[in-house]
């Protein structure tokens, strides 16, 4: 075993760069970015698929292309930073599928950095998705998945084909291939499965604002506005519509204790009560009377004034007034009792009340009596008529109001949410049920 | 722990073996492939220059797996139809040998174990299951690939260059397993999938512009 | 976020009930009048409400 002298030092393998070569078809220039990680690069001038492995970028495939081909919004060689790592745009293609006769394109970004697993990068219609292979495996049932505990819906199921690439790639990519492409989402989240005949890659998106892709990328101008509700866009409401209820539920039942308690802490203090009887006679005569005066006590509240009168298929209107004996403040207002009655084809009917009562806003404690002046139809010369004059009483049309000031939002904030699920999964393998009785379903 | 040393027979330059139990190693100067026997080292065959590839890792590359230190001693390249992967030879501060592959930078680690009733490889389709070590394993990918190139020390003799099937297993924890056909017997390596930043990787190739 | 806005709202629509039935608030109009001389309890038919108009029945059957 001999040790002899120290080895010669070795000599250093070139450093990985980016590759600068020529087309073998056309003799355009062709560049490699992806450090060895393309196994074909696509010549955009004649439109050939080259294996990127072979030093003489052997032809793989040539492909047809339209001139009305949109060019990617990132352009290749564009670098960005995404979720905190660098990585640079390799690669693109336009892919579809065809769902009822009906053609849907989107676009897919290859992003680099040698260091990190190839991601990748969907737009459609100005929805963008951040993509990464899955290591785990989810469990798929009849029409879900669960991945890393979340559970995801089933969304779609479709056939992908590959119609337009260019760039690097680190498969064996060509136009016109297909796979078996099938989706779940669960917002912002979307899992998808690509099956071909040798494999099964599944892949984690996560919806990305375009936005976010502009400053990621430095782009100039903004990102397209998107068109519609894309599968796994988050809810713009970001609200959890459940919770929304929950506090509804807990202000509803809180609104139904401070109503009670209000009730209870009402006085309700029958002030003035008094029966008469209105005769509409000499016309000449003066109607209008002052009542005793009266008590208001307590803090400023309200006051109720009922009227009672017994009308049968007649009316009598009572022009009040409430008078601060001392301060001379009155608060004015006309009643009408009236109350009619009969049978005709649909059977007995009636209409109006023998009883009316109005609540008086912010009245000070005092001394105060009523003017009345009563009015009557007169065919009915004589009608007997009470007055009740309650101090302090609880006001139901406000816990009315507030109700229904605590459920507006609440249906709002859920309709709103409702109608952009609506929205999304309109674009499903399963559409909700059209509301209209003219639309047809399939 | 007490590192062999040789001379290669073809050029004469000193080996020396990180690895007490590597069974082959590949001369950095002359590129040939080295086996060890009882006495010495014999040449068995030329490794042509490997191909410009992406991977990070290179020889001597250290890492952490699990709060045990490794270094990287020696590679297989495969290739197939739809690209390539290394696997890394590596060794932990323990001396157990263990592989890294390396697939489009998606890392994971895996050791040589033993389960019984292991299917042949016309017995394999996509979607089984198997359970070893109380882990559910699902087949998910077939890959029919051949040796490409070696470099460095390796627990084993291997040159061949025809094609050899593997089963890549999957499961639901992040768990890794594949069935190596190299031989009649299928092999069973189980592991689990790393992130390369949970790897703290020390002496990495660098990329212009990275 | 939105569940904080709906439990602050909901707090004020509930502060805000309390606060209009303690103040004795009321859903009726009425029209308020002042400086009605104390000569209208001798004379009640010389009560005019200058600011609301003199009611008088206008509808009805």
């Amino acid at each position: 075993m001999g040790a002899g002298h120290p080895n010669p030092p070795l000599p250093t393998p070139p450093k990985p760069q980016v590759k600068a070569l020529n087309c073998p078809g056309c003799g355009a220039a062709i560049v490699l970015r992806s450090m060895g990680h393309a196994e074909t690069v696509v010549c955009a001038s004649c439109h050939s698929i080259l294996d990127a492995k072979d030093p003489n970028l052997q032809i793989l495939q040539k492909f047809q292309a339209y001139t009305s081909e949109i060019p990617p919004m990132i352009p290749l060689g564009t670098r960005g930073k995404l979720r905190g790592t660098d990585y640079e745009v390799i690669g693109f293609q336009r892919r579809s599928i065809t769902v009822e006769g009906v053609r849907y394109d989107w676009h897919e970004y290859v992003l680099f950095n040698p260091y990190k697993p190839i991601r990748y990068l969907t737009e459609y219609q100005g929805h963008w998705n951040d993509i990464s292979v899955c290591k785990e495996l989810p469990v798929v049932e009849f029409a879900s998945a669960t991945y890393l505990g979340e559970r995801y819906k089933h969304f779609q199921s479709a056939d992908a084909a590959t119609n337009y690439v260019l760039g690097e790639f680190p498969w064996q990519v060509r136009v016109g291939e297909k796979a078996s492409v099938t989706e779940y989402v669960s917002p912002p989240r979307v899992l998808s499965s690509e099956k071909t005949e040798n494999e099964v890659t599944w892949s984690l998106g996560e919806y990305t604002y375009g936005a976010d892709i502009w400053k990621a990328f430095n782009l100039s101008g903004s990102a397209p506005e998107p068109i519609g509700v894309y599968e796994n866009q988050p809810s713009p409401v970001h609200v959890d519509v459940k919770a929304i209820w929950k506090a509804f539920a807990a202000f509803a039942i809180l609104l139904l204790v401070l109503m009670a308690g209000l009730d209870i802490s009402a006085h309700k203090t029958v002030a003035f009560d008094k029966n008469y009887l209105f005769t509409s006679g000499d016309p000449k005569a003066e109607a209008s009377f002052v009542t005793d005066i009266f008590d208001l006590d307590g803090h400023t509240s309200n006051v109720r004034v009922s009227t009672s009168a017994n009308v049968s298929n007649s009316w009598i209107y009572l022009n009040y007034a409430l008078i601060n004996q001392d301060t001379g403040q009155a608060w004015d207002f006309g009643r009408e009792v009236s109350y009619y009655y009969g049978t005709d084809s649909d059977g007995a009917w009636n209409e109006g009340s023998t009883h009316d009562s109005v609540v008086i806003p912010s009245v000070p404690a005092g001394k105060y009596y009523l003017r009345i002046e009563p009015e009557s139809d007169a065919r009915h010369p004589s009608i007997a008529y009470s007055v009740e004059v309650t101090r302090d009483v609880t006001v139901p049309g406000f816990f009315g109001i507030a109700f229904l000031a605590l459920l507006i939002p609440a249906v709002a904030i859920t309709w709103r949410s409702l109608s952009f699920e609506r929205a999304r999964w309109a674009e499903s393998d399963h559409p909700p049920l059209q509301l209209s009785s003219s639309g047809d379903n399939d | 722990m007490t590192q062999p040393v040789s001379n290669c027979p073809n050029c004469g330059a000193k080996i020396v073996f990180k690895w007490s139990s590597s069974v082959q190693t590949v001369c950095p100067y002359c590129k040939s492939i080295l086996v060890r026997t009882d006495v010495d080292l014999q040449k068995v065959g030329q490794v042509a220059d490997l191909p410009p590839d992406s991977s990070p890792i290179q020889l001597n590359t250290e890492g952490i797996y699990r709060n045990k230190a490794f270094v990287v001693i020696g590679r297989i390249l495969y290739e197939y139809d739809q690209g390539g992967w290394n696997e890394w030879h590596i060794t932990m501060n323990d001396g157990t040998s263990a592989w890294l592959s390396d697939a489009q930078n998606e890392f994971a680690v895996s050791f040589a174990s033993q389960a019984p009733g292991l299917p042949a490889s016309n017995q394999i389709s996509v979607g089984q299951r198997f359970t070893w070590s109380g882990q559910n394993y699902t087949l998910s990918v077939i890959t029919a690939a051949h040796y490409r190139g070696v470099e460095g020390e390796l627990p084993f003799e291997y040159w061949d260059k025809t094609d050899v099937t593997f089963a890549d297993f999957r499961t639901q924890t992040g768990k890794f397993a594949t069935l190596d056909y190299s031989d009649e017997q299928p092999a069973l390596y189980l592991g689990e999938f790393v992130e390369f930043d949970d790897l703290k990787l020390k002496n990495l190739r660098s990329f212009e512009g990275w | 976020m939105f569940k904080k806005l709906y439990l602050a709202y909901g707090l004020l629509v509930l502060g805000g009930t309390g606060y209009a039935q303690h103040s004795g608030w009321s859903l009726d109009r009425i029209s308020q009048l002042k400086n009605i001389p104390k000569s209208v309890r001798d004379n009640p038919g010389s009560y005019r409400s200058i600011y609301s108009g003199y009611h008088h029945y206008t509808g009805g059957k």
